[in-house]
């Protein structure tokens, strides 16, 4: 009786042992990110990562663009926030204010993949006082498209300074059929908007966009539309689909956008569609640098697997197929050695603007001019409730 | 009289406690879980509301007693906002009203598939808000939208309107679009008052005189007064509260133009992350509907004493 016994009792110690063991395998990484693209290739990346990591089990949700960093803030808050996920370095200073970013300086510096990314790229996305808190994923520079078809018949070519666009916008626009340029007046047309204003002189902070002629850049921008109607008339509400769509269409000559448009462009466009750095305004041209990067949460219990996971996404293969879904551009050396994703003039418009491009200023004020003070005070000024300097002094009071 | 009465009360057999209290176990879960669901969020919207907290800045949160009541009273968005509100609700609930009267009349009358027109009416009504308002965008839309083409082609406008990027149309033209998804909840909810009007009052009627109107005034409407002042106040707080349409179409935009206090809450809370300002707009907001929910909760209650 007692043999049978402790047989039973030793299978019962292996079968828990096992079961623990199995247990403090299968750590699973809960990841964020967003992706328009509807042929999403993150299962198979998951899939090839769950081959190569066999203790390591990713959950990946795609969560939409609009309310991203509204879920993000508030699982934070509510103590159900992923493990790792895709970030933009607006909302850095924000995650930081919170505690909610896990410092990976010395995971970067001991890995292999370190040597692999483009220049710079690291320094663009450090945190305050050297720290590192975002690993580059992806990037993207705007520029402006044009229609070549429209340009060439119109015997116009691509602007290079504001007077030139200007003059451009004015001979191509035929209202209400067509209008010169496609400017995005409802949320996130903020880089647009620089594009034009910032490269005037105009500076995101206290002082910055008071200065006279930070105002008189801004009065020149809001005149395209209220002035000169280069712009369509429902420019004010227009967002990301409405500028793309009117572009696509032929309602507009040129737009400003980065090379995450260019397939879609080129599939209804072919060979009308070119594109060339923004136009220069003032001493200095001025665009946006588009980043993305990958980060891992304090709060985080596994964040070893977290780490695998998001260096797994920034190395070579792997980082092309991610942003093959994306259309935007890989940030290892590897990888843009054979680049084929995108036409080569569009490349081209990118590493061009590259030398100019800027991001924000990386202060927790900033996320909030991104995510609401800029579209409402740009709609306010553009419709005519607001002037040009009562919309920037709105602006800069969020920097007091 | 007394008597009767005295004796029926005696008749009444006295209940063991065991059955006086089964009710209030029944009812236990359904209390539990409307306190835990509903009033719970609503102290701490209260609480919270007297707090300066950002959610970003967890660590700098500040009790500032009414501070933020205060502040809202010289915000001008919230002042803004709540003009919008009151033309929001003031026309949405009318025309939701009168073209639901309108049509449940027409499908009170006989006529060849009236069966499948009654069914096809309740679209609007049963389709998702955030569909509703994504097709109606693309129908304001200037460029592509079918609205000004056909105005267009009907030369009733000379160039495309941009029904959402105009601050003086964007409110109305969004108050056009919640009419046609509420108007069914009317229509219907009418005609099953009007078919419970007898056949009888109207041949009456007719009998002492009464024309179409007269039979209108005097017989229909008194037959559904009590529907519409149910339907009415219902609709008064769901519109009051519906942001989504709003959300979707414009979010609030252009500039303030189609700002409610609702929609103000949700940006403030949601999109700043300011929860203790966005809470006090909230709880502001539920203290001016009341007065509305008052009074359904009082018509509710005489209809089930009744």
């Amino acid at each position: 009786m007692r043999k049978p016994m402790t047989i039973l009792l030793a299978v019962c110690a292996i079968a828990a042992g096992l079961a623990s063991a199995g247990l403090a395998q299968a750590e699973t990484v809960r990841f964020w990110y967003h992706f328009d693209n509807p042929e999403n290739p993150m299962s198979t990346l998951i899939e090839r990562f769950q081959a190569s990591h066999p203790g390591i089990k990713i959950e990946a949700e795609n969560i939409p663009w609009n309310s991203y960093y509204d879920n993000l803030y508030t699982s934070i808050v509510g103590g159900n926030a992923p493990d790792a996920a895709m970030v933009k370095l607006f909302a850095q200073p924000r995650l930081i204010e919170m505690g909610a970013l896990e410092p990976i300086k010395a995971r970067i510096d001991a890995w292999p993949g370190k040597t692999d990314l483009l220049d710079n790229l690291l320094s663009l996305n450090q945190g305050p006082a050297g720290a590192q808190y975002y690993l580059p994923v992806q990037y993207v520079v705007l520029y402006l498209y044009y229609r070549a078809d429209m340009f060439a018949a119109a015997n116009l070519q691509p602007p290079k300074t504001c007077d030139e666009f200007l003059s451009a916008a004015k001979a191509l626009t035929k209202a209400p059929e067509v209008y010169g340029f496609g400017f995005r007046g409802g949320k996130g047309g903020w880089d647009q908007w620089g594009t034009f204003v910032f490269s005037q002189g105009a500076r995101l902070g206290k002082g910055g966009l008071t200065t006279p002629e930070a105002i008189k850049a801004n009065q020149w921008l809001i005149d395209l539309y209220r002035v000169h109607k280069i712009v369509p008339p429902s420019a004010p509400n227009d967002g990301f689909q409405e500028i793309i769509s009117a572009f696509k269409s032929g309602k507009t000559a040129m737009t400003i956008h980065h090379i995450g448009s260019s397939a879609d462009l080129v599939k209804a466009l072919g060979d009308k569609v070119s594109a060339v750095p923004v136009p220069r305004c003032g001493p200095s041209a001025w665009t946006s640098y588009g980043d993305e990067s990958l980060a891992i949460f304090s709060a985080s219990k596994v964040k070893d697997a977290a780490w695998k996971w998001i260096s797994f996404l920034a190395e070579g293969e792997n980082n092309v197929q991610f942003n093959q879904a994306t259309g935007q551009l890989t940030v290892t050396k590897s990888g843009a050695k054979g680049w084929k994703l995108h036409e080569r003039r569009f490349v081209d418009a990118t590493v061009a603007s590259l030398p100019f491009a800027q991001v924000l200023p990386q202060t927790p004020e900033t996320t909030e001019f991104v995510n609401t003070v800029w579209s409402t005070t740009m709609q306010r000024a553009l419709t005519g409730q607001i002037t040009a300097e009562q919309m920037m002094r709105e602006i800069e009071a969020l920097y007091d | 009289m007394t008597a009767i009465v005295s004796a029926s009360h005696e008749d009444v057999p006295i209940r063991p406690w065991r059955g006086r209290i089964l009710p209030y176990c029944l009812l236990t879960p359904a209390v539990l879980a409307t306190l835990v669901v509903v009033f719970l969020p609503m102290v701490e919207a209260i609480v919270t509301s007297l707090y300066d907290f950002i959610l970003w800045k967890p660590n700098a949160s500040r009790f500032v007693g009414l501070g933020n009541y205060l502040k809202l009273l010289r915000d001008p968005v919230f002042w803004i906002s709540a003009g919008h509100t009151a033309i929001w609700i003031g026309l949405t609930v009318p025309l939701q009203m009168g073209l639901g009267l309108i049509a449940a009349l027409l499908l009170n009358r006989q006529f060849p598939w009236r069966g499948l027109a009654r069914a096809l009416v309740v679209i609007p009504w049963a389709l998702p808000s955030v569909v509703i308002a994504l097709v109606w965008r693309w129908i304001y839309d200037p460029n592509t939208g079918i609205l000004n083409e056909l105005l267009l082609r009907l030369h009733i406008i000379e160039s495309a309107v941009p029904w959402l990027a105009d601050p003086d149309k964007a409110l109305y033209a969004i108050i056009a679009t919640l009419t046609w998804q509420g108007f069914p909840f009317f229509a219907v909810m009418i005609l099953a008052g009007l078919q419970s009007i007898p056949e009888s009052q109207y041949e009456a009627a007719a009998i002492d005189g009464a024309g179409a109107w007269q039979q209108f005034r005097h017989v229909t409407l008194p037959g559904i007064s009590g529907i519409l002042a149910t339907a009415g106040l219902l609709r008064i707080i769901w519109v009051a509260n519906s942001v989504d349409v709003i959300f979707v179409m414009t979010g609030g935009g252009p500039g303030y133009a189609t700002f409610t206090l609702p929609l103000y809450a949700f940006v403030k809370a949601r999109q700043n992350l300011d929860f203790g300002y966005g809470t006090a707009i909230a709880v502001t907001f539920s203290l001016l509907l009341a007065g509305v929910v008052a009074l359904y909760i009082a018509r509710s209650s005489r209809e089930v004493a009744s």
